[in-house]
C-alpha cells in the first residue's frame, strides 16, 4: 500500500514581484514501511517536498495523498493530529526544548495526542530506551553530546508510534561517528518497527542507508534509483 | 491539550524568564495596589462619616431655614429667618405631625468668650435640655440645665473641654461666671473631650438655653435648626412629610418649590454624604486604572518579545501536533497568570498599606477610623488584572497561533 502519493506537486513562493519555485511538478510515491532517501544540492527544493510530506506546508498546487486521503481535505486541525499521532519528525537541529529533561522532551508531543496520561511516562520511558538512552532519561539537554541530542529528537519522533518518520539532514550537525550511530538507529526503525522513513540529505554515503533514493534538481525529479548496495551500521563496524 | 498541561507548560514558560516575568508583573502591582488603597480608604472615610451621622440617631429629623437652591440665580433660596416660634407651636400640635416624640429649637453662632483675661473665640449653641440626650452628650462634671431653665431664659451653660483648657488654668469651672458676648453665663456642667472626629466639635461650644442665646446673646428671633424625634425609624419618612405640610401651613406657601425650609432626615443626610464618598472613591479608582492601563501595555510589549523569541518554540510544537487553539491557550495563559500574580500581590500591598494607614489615622488624628478589608474591590482587582492579561495577552497569543510551523521553525 503507498502511504504517501505526489501528483504534480508545485510549490512557488511570491516575493513582491519575483516568484520563486521551489517545487516543479513532482511526482511519486513512497511504500508503507519503505525506507527512502531524497538527495539534491541546496536549492533543489529538497526542503520545500520534505515540509508538504510531513504536513507542514501546502502545495501551491497538484495532489497530495497522505494515507489514502487527499490532503486538500484536512482541516488545521485535523493536520495537527495527523503531524501527531501519523507523522514523526526529526530536524537537522534537534530543536529539544532548552532547560528541560530527555524525558520531559519526549513527552511533548504526548501533550498534544489524546492518550491518557497515565501511559505518558510508560511510553515515553521506552521510546528513550529504543534509542540507547536509558541512562540519561534526567539530563537536560545541555549535558548531552549532538549524537545524544538528536537521538533523543527521534525518541520524540518515535513516542506517538507514527506510521512516518521524516528527517531532514538528521546527520547534517554531527560528527561521521555519532551520525552513524544516529543512521543505524534510524535503519533499525525502519527494519524492527516497519517506520516507513523518508530522509533528506546531501550526503551520499548517508543517503545509501536507505532503499531508493530520489534526486531533485530545480525544482524537478532527475533521478529515482533503487540502491544497489545497501549500507548497513554493521558494515561501516566491519571496516 | 488538557488545562492541567496548558497551565504547566504556562508555568514553564514563565519560570525559564523569572526576572523579566517579574518585572512585567509591576505595573499591574503598583496598579492593583492603587486601587486597594483607594477603594479601602474610601470604604473606611464612608464608614466614619455615616456612623457620625447615624450616631444622631436615626429617628432624627432636622429642618433648616431656606431651601436647597435650584441654581445660581435661585437667590431666594437663602432665607436664614424663616423658623419662627409660631412654626414650633404648629408642629407641636398632635393634629399636624401625630408621631413627634420631641422639638427643640436650635440656634447657633459665634461669639467671644472671657474669664478673668482669658478669652477664647467659641460657637454659641442655643438648644433645650434635649441636647444632651439628641448629641448623647454625658458632662464629665457637674450637670445639663433642665426643662425650666429654657422659658426663665437662665444664664447657664455647659463649655466644651476646649473652653475650659483656653478660659480656666487648672480651676473648677463649675460654679464660675464666664462672659460671652459680655452676657454673664454661670457654668453648670463641662462635657468630657470629644477629640474633634466627630461632625460637631462639642470641644469648643458653649451650650445654653435658647431663649438665653436668642434674647441676650445672638439677639436674633429666628431657629438656626428645629431639630424633631420620632418614638421610631418608621415613622420618620411620614413625619417628614407631616413637617412639610405644616410648615408650609404655618407660612403660607402653596407651590412646594418655593418651600423657605428644608426638612432633612438623618437618613437623607447619610445618602447624600454617602454618594459624595463614593463618587470621590470612583473618581480615584479611575485614576488609579491609569496605572493598571500602562501595567497592561507592558504585558502586551513583553509578551510580544516572548513570542518573536519563542517562534522556533512555537514551530516546534505545532510540527509536533499543536493546534493553533493550543499555542493561543498557551500564550493566552501565560499573559493570564502574569497579570493574576500582579494583581494577588497588588491586594496583599494594597491591603497592607491601607491597614498602616488607617492605623495611622486612628492614632495620629484621633479619630475612630476603622480599617475596611474591601472585599468587593479585592475581587474586582483580581477579575480585573486577569481580564487585562486576556485583553493585553490576547493580541501576542493569537500572533503566536497563527506562526506556520515552517515559517517558525526557519526562524534563526
Amino acid at each position: 500500500m503507498d502511504i504517501i502519493v505526489a501528483k504534480d506537486l508545485r510549490k512557488s513562493y511570491k516575493d513582491g514581484e519575483a516568484e520563486t519555485v521551489a517545487l516543479d511538478g513532482v511526482s511519486f510515491t513512497v511504500r508503507k514501511g519503505e525506507f527512502m532517501a531524497i538527495m539534491g544540492p541546496s536549492g533543489s527544493g529538497k526542503s520545500t517536498l520534505l515540509h508538504v510530506l510531513g504536513l507542514l506546508d501546502e502545495p501551491t498546487s497538484g495532489h497530495y495523498g497522505f494515507n489514502g486521503k487527499d490532503t486538500s481535505e484536512y482541516s488545521r486541525d485535523e493536520l495537527a493530529d495527523l503531524r501527531n499521532r501519523e507523522v514523526g519528525f526529526v530536524f537537522q537541529a534537534f530543536n529539544l526544548l532548552p532547560r528541560t529533561s530527555v524525558l520531559e522532551n519526549v513527552k511533548l508531543p504526548l501533550y498534544y495526542s489524546g492518550i491518557d496520561e497515565s501511559e505518558w511516562e510508560n511510553l515515553a520511558k521506552k521510546a528513550v530506551e529504543d534509542v540507547g538512552l536509558g541512562q540519561r532519561m534526567y539530563h537536560e539537554q545541555a549535558e548531552l553530546s549532538g549524537g545524544e541530542k538528536q537521538r533523543v529528537a527521534i525518541a520524540r519522533a518515535l513516542v506517538t508510534d507514527p506510521e512516518v518518520i521524516f528527517a531532514d539532514e538528521p546527520t547534517g550537525n554531527l560528527d561521521s561517528k555519532s551520525g552513524k550511530n544516529v543512521m543505524s538507529i534510524i535503519q533499525h526503525l525502519n527494519e524492527e518497527h516497519g517506520k516507513t522513513i523518508v530522509l533528506i540529505t546531501h550526503e551520499t554515503s548517508t543517503a545509501e542507508h536507505s532503499e531508493r533514493i530520489i534526486r531533485l534538481l530545480d525544482g524537478k525529479i532527475e533521478s529515482d534509483e533503487k540502491v544497489a548496495k545497501r549500507l548497513t551500521a554493521d558494515d561501516e563496524f566491519v571496516k | 491539550m488538557t488545562y492541567k498541561h496548558i497551565f504547566n507548560t504556562a508555568i514553564r514558560g514563565l519560570s525559564t524568564n523569572r526576572s523579566r516575568s517579574f518585572l512585567t508583573i509591576f505595573g499591574i502591582v503598583i496598579g492593583i495596589t492603587a486601587i486597594m488603597l483607594v477603594v479601602s480608604l474610601g470604604a473606611g472615610a464612608q464608614d466614619l462619616i455615616l456612623g457620625q451621622v447615624q450616631g444622631l440617631g436615626t429617628n432624627t429629623i432636622a429642618v433648616i431655614p431656606g431651601r436647597e437652591p435650584t441654581g445660581p440665580s435661585d437667590v431666594t433660596a437663602l432665607y436664614s429667618d424663616s423658623l419662627k416660634d409660631k412654626d414650633i407651636t404648629a408642629l407641636t400640635n398632635k393634629g399636624n405631625v401625630p408621631y413627634l416624640k420631641s422639638i427643640m429649637p436650635v440656634v447657633f453662632g459665634a461669639g467671644a468668650s472671657s474669664y478673668g483675661s482669658n478669652t477664647y473665640q467659641v460657637t454659641i449653641f442655643g438648644g433645650t435640655d434635649l441636647v444632651a440626650e439628641v448629641f448623647d452628650l454625658h458632662p464629665s462634671e457637674g450637670q445639663f440645665f433642665d426643662a425650666s431653665d429654657v422659658p426663665s431664659r437662665s444664664n447657664v451653660a455647659v463649655i466644651g473641654s476646649d473652653v475650659v483648657d483656653h478660659l480656666f488654668d487648672g480651676q473648677d469651672p463649675v460654679g464660675q461666671n464666664i462672659k460671652v458676648k459680655s452676657r454673664n453665663l454661670r457654668v453648670v456642667g463641662v462635657l468630657p473631650k470629644s477629640g474633634g472626629g466627630t461632625l460637631f466639635n462639642f470641644d469648643s461650644m458653649v451650650i445654653m438655653p435658647y431663649t438665653t442665646a436668642q434674647d441676650y446673646i445672638l439677639g436674633q428671633k429666628y431657629f438656626s435648626r428645629i431639630i424633631i424625634q420620632t418614638e421610631t425609624d418608621a415613622e420618620v419618612a411620614v413625619t417628614a412629610e407631616d413637617i412639610k405640610l405644616t410648615l408650609r401651613d404655618s407660612h403660607g406657601i402653596t407651590d412646594p418649590t418655593k418651600d423657605d425650609f428644608t426638612v432633612q432626615t438623618q437618613q437623607d443626610l447619610a445618602n447624600r454624604l454617602g454618594t459624595i464618598t463614593s463618587a470621590l472613591t470612583w473618581f480615584l479608582v479611575a485614576v488609579a486604572s491609569i496605572a493598571l492601563f500602562v501595567g497592561g501595555v507592558g504585558i502586551m510589549n513583553i509578551m510580544l518579545v516572548a513570542v518573536t523569541e519563542r517562534t522556533r518554540e512555537i514551530g516546534l510544537r505545532k510540527a509536533l501536533g499543536a493546534t493553533d487553539r493550543d499555542i493561543l491557550s498557551q500564550f493566552l495563559l501565560e499573559a493570564v497568570l502574569l497579570t493574576a500574580i500582579g494583581g494577588a500581590i497588588g491586594i496583599f500591598l494594597g491591603t497592607v498599606l491601607a491597614f498602616v494607614i488607617s492605623v495611622g489615622l486612628s492614632k495620629g488624628l484621633g479619630v475612630n477610623w476603622q480599617y475596611v478589608f474591601p472585599w468587593g474591590g479585592a475581587l474586582l482587582g483580581f477579575g480585573v488584572s486577569a481580564l487585562v492579561g486576556l485583553v493585553f495577552g490576547g493580541y501576542p497569543a493569537s500572533q503566536a497561533s497563527k506562526k506556520s510551523p515552517i515559517e517558525a521553525l526557519r526562524y534563526e
